[in-house]
């Protein structure tokens, strides 16, 4: 069984992380949402 | 030697002295922190592709593209932690440490440790360690950027090494810090640009992915798998956990990257420069390993893998594209030199010219210092690349791996764990240095089939827990770093008595910055 041509143990690796990382990058930015108060303090003090 | 190749080398050239120009002239090299941190004003994107393209260098286009074609797919395990290596740092340790390092009045990633784990031996071991090492690193992009130039342009290799080394140190003395993030977001567009464009072409020549693959099936199936060439690495974990490990959790320990925290706009820059970098990430990272896969199939028989991209370029895009090719080459190359050459310059002249040779220093002579060492390390570097040392892939790996491993427990524990004390930080930084080094200069990944960086990190990481809990009573966290971290924790401005303390304990030039800054402020404000 072949993906693009890649064994399916290879396929799953080349293509399972970038899919990890773009899990992680959303889950961080929606966990993440209040810190943009910092922006806003740090705003009220420029 | 191609006049379209010049022509767009000369243009890149222009336009990246012309942005170190205008950083100059926004005042970035007008004061330290000015100079060091481009003011602490650096926003998401620019932070994003300045963290990326620093971390990337010549290695992306030689080591990388080396790896693959040596051994095949398994290159990719560096690749697939190192698309999150970005989001990662700056999700663990970017907002705090930007906080943390305002609050503790740092300007360099090495006095920021000294102020967290409060010891001279911190600055000095940590200092020393990373001039030496980064300057290794500078060495490897410098032989990356005579070797690559060389072969495109048909030069000399003296004098291409001369022409990269010259421009590279040219932008570095204009504005500091801020020209250097500038160049590097212009670097890292040039840099997507031009691998896109190679992997497209090389995957017309090879009639699509799945095509590519059954014709380096043909020559060697081994090349398709995660275990390397004749499954030379199968089931070393160790190994695999280790090429995984460098590029990603590898970062938090790279002082001239965590720099790039300590520089953004705002803490909360990082969440949208994670967001950015994996972007980036995603699209960059794994082309120039899969390349120097596909190279086996368009060059066979090359002599020096670790050419295979440039070789790829000439062979297969018409010189107007190789010009734009090569300019994201030297683009790679020179936007990691540049941050590697200010840091170290950074770290000697404050680290340790101010702090243990002249505490006196005035702003004017510690640029001046940090300058005139930038100068010196280009010229030995130049000096060494000419007699051709070992592969780049081998420096790259040598110099990150003891790099991470020295410096990963302590930056993370600086703002994670309250009770990381000056003990157990020196162990730390002492034992994983030594451990990588040792593992790296005596092969040992062959006889424990365990990854330099895994022993390196696995070391450094118990040093520092355990040396911590055993000098608890000995060595307490001071209060002031306690309420610092608890600070750093909260979301929200810092309070102004953190700012006014900050003040106390910074060396008499930074203080006049601070001072500097605080008046700008209050005209703005009026």
């Amino acid at each position: 069984m072949t993906l693009l041509g890649l064994p399916i143990e290879t396929a799953l690796v080349v293509f399972g992380f970038p899919l990890f990382w773009i899990a992680y990058t959303i889950v961080f930015l929606i966990r993440t949402r209040h810190w943009e108060r910092d922006d806003a303090a740090d705003d009220e003090t420029r | 030697m191609s006049t379209t190749v010049i022509v767009f080398l000369v243009l890149y050239y222009v336009v990246v002295l012309g942005i170190g120009y205008w950083a100059a002239r926004r005042g970035a090299g007008e004061n330290l922190e000015g100079y060091l941190l481009g003011g602490r004003n650096v926003g998401p994107m620019t932070t994003a592709l300045t963290l990326q393209s620093t971390t990337m260098s010549g290695y992306m286009f030689l080591g990388a593209g080396g790896l693959g074609f040596a051994q095949g797919y398994w290159a990719l395990w560096y690749a697939v932690g190192d698309i999150g290596g970005g989001v990662l740092n700056l999700s663990v340790i970017g907002r705090r440490m930007r906080k943390l390092s305002q609050m503790l009045g740092a300007l360099t990633s090495i006095e920021y440790l000294e102020k967290r784990y409060p010891s001279p031996a911190i600055r000095l071991i940590g200092g020393t360690l990373t001039v030496f090492l980064l300057g290794f690193y500078v060495l490897a992009q410098l032989i990356a950027g005579g070797k690559g130039m060389a072969l495109v342009t048909g030069m000399p290799y003296p004098v291409a090494l001369a022409i990269a080394v010259l421009v590279i140190l040219i932008y570095t003395f204009m504005g500091g810090y801020l020209a250097v993030a500038y160049t590097d977001f212009f670097q890292s567009l040039i840099m997507l640009v031009g691998v896109v464009w190679i992997m497209s072409a090389a995957l017309a020549e090879l009639g699509g992915p799945t095509a590519a693959h059954a014709q380096i099936a043909a020559v060697d199936p081994t090349l398709l798998t995660m275990w390397g060439k004749d499954l030379g690495f199968e089931g070393q974990w160790g190994v695999v956990a280790g090429a995984l490990l460098i590029f990603s959790v590898g970062y938090m320990g790279w002082p001239h990257v965590v720099t790039r925290h300590m520089a953004m706009t705002r803490p909360a820059t990082a969440r949208r420069a994670g967001a950015w970098a994996t972007l980036w990430n995603l699209f960059f990272v794994p082309t120039p390993y899969v390349l120097g896969v596909l190279a086996v199939v368009i060059l066979p028989g090359l002599a020096d893998p670790e050419m295979a991209i440039f070789e790829i370029a000439v062979k297969l895009l018409p010189a107007a594209v190789t010009g734009l090719v090569m300019a994201a080459i030297m683009a790679a190359i020179m936007s990691t030199a540049d941050s590697l050459l200010l840091q170290t310059g950074s770290i000697a002249s404050r680290d340790l010219y101010e702090r243990f040779i002249n505490p006196k220093a005035t702003e004017k002579q510690m640029v001046a210092v940090s300058r005139g060492l930038v100068l010196i390390i280009a010229v030995i570097g130049y000096a060494v690349a000419l007699v051709e040392p070992p592969t780049v892939f081998s420096i790259v790996v040598f110099a990150t791996t003891v790099l991470g491993s020295a410096f990963l427990p302590a930056y993370v524990c600086a703002v994670w764990w309250r009770r990381a004390n000056t003990p157990g930080a020196l162990a730390s930084i002492v034992a994983g240095a030594t451990v990588a080094f040792v593992w790296e200069a005596n092969g040992l990944v062959d006889s424990t089939q365990l990854h330099p960086m895994l022993a390196g990190v696995t070391t450094s990481t118990i040093a520092m827990v355990v040396v911590s809990l055993l000098t608890q009573r000995s060595s307490p966290v001071p209060p002031h770093i306690l309420d610092a971290m608890t600070e750093s924790d909260r979301v929200g401005p810092i309070p102004e008595r953190f700012l006014r303390a900050a003040d106390s304990s910074l060396a008499p030039a930074a203080s006049e910055v601070a001072h500097a800054l605080r008046e700008e402020v209050r005209n703005d404000q009026r």
